[in-house]
Parts: C-alpha cells; sequence; structure tokens
C-alpha cells in the first residue's frame, strides 16, 4: 500500500495521545469521576489449603465509615465451575467468596467496603479468620513430578522417529533448563471503579479485551450481556495480567450491588503477586541430536508445569520447537501438576518467552559440540516450511535476521573458545539467539463516522479495541489517515468502551494487525459506498470530502468488519527475529552488564517505528529482567509468596538496561492480511533470554541453564567440560 | 483560592491541612492517615500522579514538593502543612508544554504512560540536582564534586532509576532526558535494512 500523505502508516510520527500522557490527563480505571463512590478493599487467605471455620467481623464493623464485610457467609451466589479445574480462557467466569474453602495462600477470603480507602484497609486488616488448614497442601513443582497428568490430546506432538533421528546423530545433547516462577507487574495496578444500578453494571476496569471482560462478568452473574457496559480507556499495562476478569472486580460488583453505591476497587501491589496472575515455573528438558555436517536429526522438547488445584492453564514451551526448525524427528510434550499455588496465565510471548530459552540455549550448546558457529548452525537449518502444521510459512525471512543483525554486531568478532575475550577484570562474550512468534489476525469490527463541516471532513473511528501501551491509538489514526487520505488532526479514535464495535483486544500480538484492518475495512466500505451512490468509478481518485458533497450529505456512518481470508488459513503464519547481545562479566564476583545489544524483527508491515520500537525495546527490557533477576520464590513451608514488592522481585530499572539497536526488515507478506501486518510486541521478548545466557557462556565457559542467572548462582557454577579456563 | 472545607461525618481522626499546589492554596479536611497521594487523587482529583505501589518502590507517585522530589506516597497529607507541591498537571504553562514534557512526546519516553508523570516530575527535579551539584550511587568522586553537571548517560540511569518503567521504554527517556539536559538531539536507534542488505543477506 502506498502512503497517501506524511500522517499515514509506515511513518515515525509520535503518539497521538501522547500530550494526554505526560500532562497526567489519559484516564485509567480508577480515575473516571463517579459520584459518591466507596471504596473496597480485599482480604487475602494466610493458608495455602483448608476451610475457613470462623471469622470474627465484630472489631472491624466498630469502625466508622464501614460500609459492608462480605465473606462467602453472605456473598451474593454467583455462578461457580461445572467441573473439575477447567481451562482458564480470556472470558472465563471468576467466582469469588463462593465457600470457606482455601486452595491457595492469598486467595480472597473477604471484601470490606467503607467510605474511604484508609478505612477500607484498616477495617480489612482488623477481619479476624480462623481456618482449619489441611496439611495435604503442595507447593512445589520439582517434588511433585509424580502427580503429573496429560491437560490434552494436543500436549503430545510427534512427527518422523526420534529414536531413528537420535541413531543418526554425529552429536547430542540433552539439558534440563528451568524458569521460575515470573510476574507481569504493569505499572498500573488492577483496578475499578464497579457500579450496579438495577441489574445494569458499568464497570471502569483495567482490561486488555473489553468484550471477553463483558461475557465474564455477564457470566459470573448470569445476567444477559446487553445490561454489563465495559470502559477501559487507557490501560497503564496488561503484559498478560490483564486479559481476564480477576476477582477484585468481580467483588467490587458484588459490593455496588450489596451497598447501592459505586465500588472502586485498586489491587495492592502485593496483591498483584497473589491475585491478578503470573508465569508459572517450568521444568524444560531439550534433547538435540545432528550431523557433523549440522544438520538437526532429532529433537525432543519436554515440559513440567504447574496449574492451580482450580483451574488449568497450560503455557505451551514447546510452540516454537515444533516449527523453527527443519528437523524431520520432533517430539513436544507437556504436563501439567496441580499445585496450591496462585492459577497461572499468559505473560508476554507466553510459550515462546520460555520455551525459546531452553531451545535457544539447547541450540547453542550444540552448536558448541559439533563446533560450528551458532550463527551458522541455524541458518543450516532454516525451513521454508512449518512442518508441524505441513503448511508453507507465508514470509519467512530469518536467515536475513541473522545475517545482517551478525553484520551489524560485528559477530565476526566474536572468539569461538569462551573466556577468550577479556579486558581487565571482565570476561566479554557474545550471544546469539533466533526467535519465532506466531502473527496472528481474528475478526474485527469497526465503526467510522464522517461529518463534513466547512468543507472539512473529521473522520471519527470507534472500535472497542484498546492501548495498553502498544500504540494502538497512534497506528489507528495513521490507518484513517491513509485510508482516507485525512490528515492526521482531521481523525479521532474512540477505543477501550464495549458500546463500540467488537474487536479480540489487544493480547497474543494480535492487536495491530486486527485493528488496522478492521478500521480499514471501514474506510473502505465508506469510500465506495459513497462512490456507488453517484457512479464514481471505484478507481477514480476523488476526496472524502467530495464525495460526501456529491452525494449532498454531511455526515455518514460506516461500519465493516475484516477477518482472515482462505490465504491465511493455508499458510503458517509467525514474525521471525534474532538477537545479539554483548555481556560483561567480573570474573571474581560474577557480576555482569549487558553492554548491547541488536535486535533484527521481521514482522511485515512497520506501521510506525516509533512505537514498533517501543514494543521491541520493551520487550528486551522484559527479557532481560528474565535473566538478571525476576523471579517469584515461594516458601516451601507454608506456600505464600516470599517476594512480595518490588524490593524483592527486582525488575529492571533504567541503569540495567543497555543501549540496543533495532533493525526492522522491509518485509512484505502480501498473504497474511490486506495490510501485510504482524505482530511484533511479543516477538521482542522472544529468545532474549537465551540471547545473553548465550553470551554468557562464551564470556565464562559456565552454561547457566536457572533463571534468573544471579551472579552467585554464576560464581559457583563449574566451566563446561572442555573449556580452558 | 481557599475551598470550601468539605465537613466528612464518617471520618476518623480529622485533620486540617492547608498546603500550595500547583500554585493554588487549598485546604483539606482529611483522614489523618491519608497520604500525598490519596490526597492529590483521591480529594482533588488531580489524578495525573499515579499510584504504582503505594511503598516508595516505583516512583509512579513522584512530585516536587518544595523544589525536590518526593515520593507523595510514602508522605502523609498531614506533614504538608505550608508545602509548596507541584505535580504533572502543573508543569505545563498555560498551554505551553514544559520541555520534557515535549521531549517525552518526542522520544516517545513512554507506552503505557501509567508511570509517565512521576517519570517526568523525576526528570525535571533532576535537573535542578545537576545544576546544584549533587551526587550519586555512580559519581566517581562525591568529595571533588563541581555545580552545572553534565551528567554523563550512565549518571542519568543511575538517577533516573527509581522510576520503574514496565514497558521498558527507559532507552527513550535517556535520550528525552538528555535533550532537555544538554541539548543532544540523539534520536533512537531503530533503522532499516537497506535493500542491498537483504540482497546480499538471501545470497549467502
Amino acid at each position: 500500500m502506498k502512503t497517501k500523505n506524511a500522517t499515514g502508516i509506515g511513518n515515525a510520527i509520535d503518539r497521538v495521545e501522547g500530550h494526554l500522557k505526560v500532562t497526567g490527563e489519559a484516564t485509567y480505571a480508577s480515575e473516571f469521576k463517579v459520584e459518591n463512590k466507596a471504596y473496597g478493599q480485599g482480604i487475602n487467605s494466610t493458608i495455602a489449603k483448608g476451610e475457613i471455620i470462623g471469622i470474627d467481623t465484630s472489631e472491624a464493623e466498630k469502625l466508622k465509615g464501614v460500609l459492608k464485610i462480605i465473606t462467602y457467609k453472605n456473598a451474593e451466589k454467583l455462578k461457580t465451575f461445572d467441573k473439575e479445574r477447567p481451562v482458564l480462557a480470556t472470558d472465563s467466569i471468576a467466582p469469588v467468596l463462593q465457600s470457606n474453602k482455601v486452595h491457595y495462600y492469598g486467595e480472597y477470603v473477604g471484601f470490606v467496603v467503607a467510605e474511604t480507602f484508609e478505612q477500607a484497609q484498616y477495617a480489612a486488616s482488623l477481619v479476624k479468620l480462623k481456618y482449619k488448614e489441611d496439611a495435604t497442601a503442595r507447593f512445589i513443582l520439582g517434588q511433585n513430578k509424580d502427580k503429573a497428568y496429560n491437560p490434552s490430546e494436543e500436549s503430545d506432538y510427534e512427527r518422523g522417529n526420534l529414536k531413528k533421528g537420535f541413531s543418526e546423530a554425529d552429536a547430542i545433547i540433552e539439558q534440563t533448563y528451568n524458569t521460575p516462577i515470573e510476574h507481569q507487574h504493569p505499572m498500573e495496578l488492577h483496578a475499578t471503579i464497579a457500579s450496579w444500578n438495577n441489574g445494569k453494571v458499568l464497570v471502569y476496569a483495567s482490561q486488555q479485551i473489553v468484550e471477553d471482560a463483558v461475557i465474564s462478568i455477564s457470566g459470573t452473574f448470569q445476567i444477559p450481556k446487553k445490561d454489563v457496559r465495559v470502559v477501559a480507556k487507557y490501560v497503564g499495562g496488561g503484559f498478560g495480567s490483564k486479559l481476564n476478569v480477576e476477582r477484585h472486580l468481580i467483588m467490587a460488583v458484588m459490593a455496588s450491588k450489596m451497598v447501592g453505591r459505586p465500588v472502586q476497587a485498586t489491587v495492592t501491589r502485593s496483591q498483584m503477586f497473589t491475585n491478578t496472575g503470573l508465569r508459572q515455573s517450568n521444568i524444560q528438558v531439550v534433547k538435540l541430536g545432528a550431523k557433523k555436517t549440522g544438520e538437526l536429526t532429532g529433537l525432543l522438547h519436554e515440559t513440567l508445569a504447574y496449574t492451580s488445584t482450580t483451574q488449568e492453564f497450560q503455557e505451551p514451551c514447546g510452540s516454537m520447537s515444533k516449527m523453527m526448525y527443519n528437523v524431520a524427528n520432533a517430539a513436544v510434550s507437556e504436563r501439567l501438576v496441580p499445585l496450591n499455588l496462585q492459577q497461572p496465565f499468559s505473560m508476554r510471548a507466553p510459550g515462546e518467552a520460555t520455551g525459546s530459552f531452553a531451545l535457544e540455549c539447547a541450540m547453542d550448546e550444540l552448536a558448541w559440540k559439533l563446533k560450528m558457529d551458532p550463527v551458522q548452525f541455524r541458518i543450516k537449518n532454516d525451513t521454508q516450511e512449518d512442518l508441524s502444521q505441513e503448511k508453507p510459512f507465508s514470509s519467512r525471512l530469518l536467515i536475513e535476521c541473522l545475517t545482517i543483525g551478525a553484520d551489524e554486531f560485528g559477530w565476526n568478532k566474536r572468539q569461538q573458545k569462551p573466556r577468550a575475550n577479556k579486558k581487565g577484570n571482565w570476561l566479554i562474550g557474545y550471544g546469539v539467539s533466533a526467535a519465532a512468534r506466531a502473527a496472528p489476525f481474528n475478526e474485527t469490527h469497526a465503526k467510522v463516522l464522517l461529518d463534513l463541516t466547512n468543507d472539512t471532513v473529521t473522520a471519527t473511528l470507534q472500535m472497542d479495541a484498546t492501548d495498553i501501551g502498544t500504540g494502538s491509538y497512534t497506528i489507528l489514526a495513521q490507518t484513517l489517515s491513509e485510508c482516507l487520505n485525512v490528515p492526521l488532526e482531521q481523525v479521532v479514535v474512540e477505543l477501550g468502551d464495549s458500546d463500540y464495535p467488537i474487536t479480540p483486544g489487544s493480547g497474543g500480538s494480535w492487536g495491530a494487525a486486527s485493528y488496522c484492518n478492521g478500521a480499514k475495512s471501514a474506510c473502505d466500505y465508506a469510500i465506495a459506498a459513497l462512490k456507488k451512490n453517484r457512479n464514481v468509478p471505484n478507481d477514480e481518485d476523488v476526496s472524502i470530502a467530495e464525495l460526501l458533497k456529491m452525494n449532498q450529505i454531511t455526515s455518514y456512518e460506516s461500519q465493516s468488519l475484516a477477518k482472515p481470508d482462505s490465504e491465511f488459513k493455508k499458510h503458517s503464519i509467525f514474525s521471525f527475529g534474532a538477537n545479539f547481545t554483548e555481556v560483561w562479566v567480573d570474573k571474581d564476583t560474577g557480576i555482569y552488564k549487558i553492554k548491547r545489544m541488536v535486535n533484527v524483527g521481521s514482522a511485515g508491515k512497520i506501521l510506525n517505528p516509533k512505537t514498533a520500537y517501543g514494543q521491541v525495546i520493551g520487550g528486551l527490557t522484559m527479557g532481560a529482567g528474565m535473566v538478571i533477576a525476576e523471579q517469584t520464590k515461594v516458601e516451601p513451608n507454608f506456600g505464600n509468596f516470599i517476594t512480595r514488592s518490588f524490593a524483592d522481585y527486582h525488575v529492571p530499572v533504567n541503569l540495567d538496561m543497555a543501549n540496543v539497536d533495532v533493525i526492522f526488515l522491509p518485509e512484505e507478506d502480501k498473504i497474511v492480511n490486506q495490510m501485510g501486518i504482524k505482530g511484533i510486541g511479543e516477538l521482542g521478548i522472544t529468545s532474549v533470554a537465551a540471547s545473553i545466557a548465550n553470551a554468557i557462556f562464551n564470556a565464562t565457559g559456565k552454561r547457566m541453564r536457572d533463571l534468573p542467572i544471579t551472579p552467585e548462582k554464576l560464581l559457583m557454577a563449574e566451566v563446561e567440560d572442555g573449556v580452558t579456563v | 483560592m481557599n475551598e470550601k472545607i468539605k465537613k466528612n461525618s464518617f471520618l476518623t481522626n480529622q485533620i486540617q491541612v492547608s498546603l500550595k499546589i500547583n500554585a493554588k492554596n487549598r485546604s483539606l479536611t482529611l483522614d489523618s492517615r491519608t497520604s500525598l497521594l490519596d490526597a492529590l487523587r483521591e480529594h482533588l482529583e488531580l489524578n495525573g500522579t499515579k499510584k504504582g505501589c503505594d511503598h516508595g518502590q516505583c516512583g509512579a507517585c513522584t512530585v516536587i514538593m518544595n523544589g525536590k522530589r518526593q515520593l507523595s506516597c510514602l508522605t502523609l497529607a498531614a506533614t504538608c502543612e505550608g508545602a509548596n507541591v507541584l505535580t504533572i498537571e502543573g508543569l505545563a504553562k498555560k498551554d505551553k508544554m514544559h520541555p520534557m514534557q515535549g521531549a517525552f512526546v518526542k522520544h516517545d519516553g513512554f507506552q503505557c504512560g501509567y508511570c509517565t508523570p512521576g517519570q517526568i516530575c523525576s526528570a525535571v527535579a533532576l535537573l535542578q540536582e545537576a545544576k546544584d551539584g549533587d551526587a550519586s550511587y555512580v559519581t566517581a568522586d562525591v568529595r571533588n564534586i563541581s555545580k552545572e553537571l553534565k551528567l554523563s548517560e550512565e549518571e542519568i540511569r543511575e538517577r533516573l532509576s527509581g522510576n520503574i518503567c514496565r514497558c521498558g521504554a527507559y532507552n527513550n527517556i535517556v535520550q528525552a532526558f538528555k535533550e532537555v539536559h544538554s541539548a543532544d538531539d540523539e534520536m533512537p536507534t531503530w533503522k532499516f535494512a537497506t535493500k542491498m542488505q537483504m540482497k546480499s543477506a538471501k545470497r549467502k
């Protein structure tokens, strides 16, 4: 598609909502002006498994300002699960306070509503609960391997003959890679202002997918969907934690019904550890075999993870292993252990972020064993067909990513031998990894309102899409500017309201492609209809203002949708990338610095390089976090999280980050969708951890297979066999 | 301008506090436990100052109090009698944004925008700290430090490390700060691979 004006797609314009964000005017969930609101505060369990046998609310009730204390004893009846451990989806019901059973440490057991935030918080601390603990609680994944079960048929994948594959190999590696529990921790605390008004629900909420929030609320309260409205104008980060409705929101709606006033509930940062999703720990075994010449002959990737005892979620860690390389014999499996821990769910690039750590470290290990350059080893095993789906890729520029990245990074200066590049006390290492992340595109509806006043057209777009920092407002404004050929100043984008047409929301890297194609279809529909009315040939270039005049109208409303076509379904559709990292490791302390990174991404049409760059460096930062610090620790006796604040769950800060160069490939994928858009938000985090770990090996000769790689772990680790110190 | 003091019959331990916020005199009747952050957000409709952790660990609630950065979540409103508080809403002069606000937009120093007011308040206060010659964790020699510091990239990163950005816009934030601090007009380091690079990559 050619760019018609300087504000159309492909241009690095500033974010259209930028001025609102830098002046404090953007309105997040708990910031809407709602009269007469009360404040709610959740109470968390202090046991991991058992029953509540006594509740004493007397002291809390005596406090001035307390309006209601809700526990399972007086809670509204909600829809509960009708089978054991149902799969958690983005639109699942979220029952809460429905029984005296406790399933994990930190589960909500009560909710206090008061006139002020301070009163609600204090009153919550005064509610006394008595428990009968169940000693059969289990919280440690590694100690409960025997309880593993196979969650579904798709959890076992196999092609070729693995035994034969490994028998043909000249070199084999088999290793275990461990990743810890991680938390998404968007900066905006989950928050809501919920109102129940004669059976009609209005919630201002921090949600990634507005439509699914509506389904979840209506399902939980068993009320019609049309009676639920969800508004999420600005979402202060999500990273997966705001995909589904969490239970503070359900409690706020319930409380509003019970006290007859709107209720605001803001989850505390400590509750962001126990009540708003997490990435569970994984134990991954990868076995790879290859011939001397570098051709892979066998690939095995087994993952053991946990789910909660109440719902099921399986992170597909083997997803990249299935499709990445040209290996005829492969098997991927996933198993789950139910534990008395908080329910896991998606965190940025679920499957790829963690799975790629195992696969791409294993690739580096085998390359070293084969004495092959790890870039060449990957190129050698490239494939233009997705062997797991038996479909060609719509476009796969992995070789270009690796080759161009290597050039830009200065890969030729890398010493193949570990510990060979030294500067004073520093051991310097270079690492590489390859990345792939599915690029979905889902059915999306959009409405465009055209208004002609004084010869000037104003185009307003309405969709229930969200902008969670991804740049949706901006790329959609650019799409309208492009498709209607009007300047950006004449475009208005209105998002985040369930009154608007349905979109798949933000998540899974489908946002940009789905939203923009949906918006384009509404624009195209308007132009085509206005032309048809006046018998203007389709290819004739007439301005939108002129078209409205020709039709003798001053306003026009167009609604349409975009969805995948048959070509899309005939192909395997992924974004690809390559990461290059230079680390400096202090040989005496194990302290290391990520000095620089080069990231190459092939993600179809780059709608706005400025916001796309933001997505990539954000992914690199979170990927770096996986390596340098992030982990949620489980107390082995009581099952509570020891890490419960930013003081002990460390996320990367400004000083931790390196300078990065990001290179986009000018990819034209004509199959994926009309506009050639693929996602980039999750590609950015994929394989970053492996690239850093591989650089650490190149620097030190130590294979670090347990994340995070802390200095003490690095210092205590032995160098690999065959590395000279 | 003094506002009418609201009577709240349900308040426990009522306190009254008068302070200046964004050049306006404000008088508040509050629960004694109210933080400056909650006073701004829940009592004055100044929602620009954000609650990211309520524990002084993320920096989202940073305001400028009496010329210095201050974590409003760790500041009881009761202690702010007579204080002069500047929040993100007060940084722009009429419709003209503070240069730091403009630089954050130009360099895309944010994504979701939630940590942004805190980042900007920190960055604006840091300009003054550099002028005053304040030392930091990475200052090479704290005994020998001059006024009117030109901060290195490492210094900027360290001194802005109290503000967490989970979206990871750090590199852009550093560039935005540099532009205002030292008129260094460097732009983000993204580029497109050239046709030549694409062609030669394929051949290899």
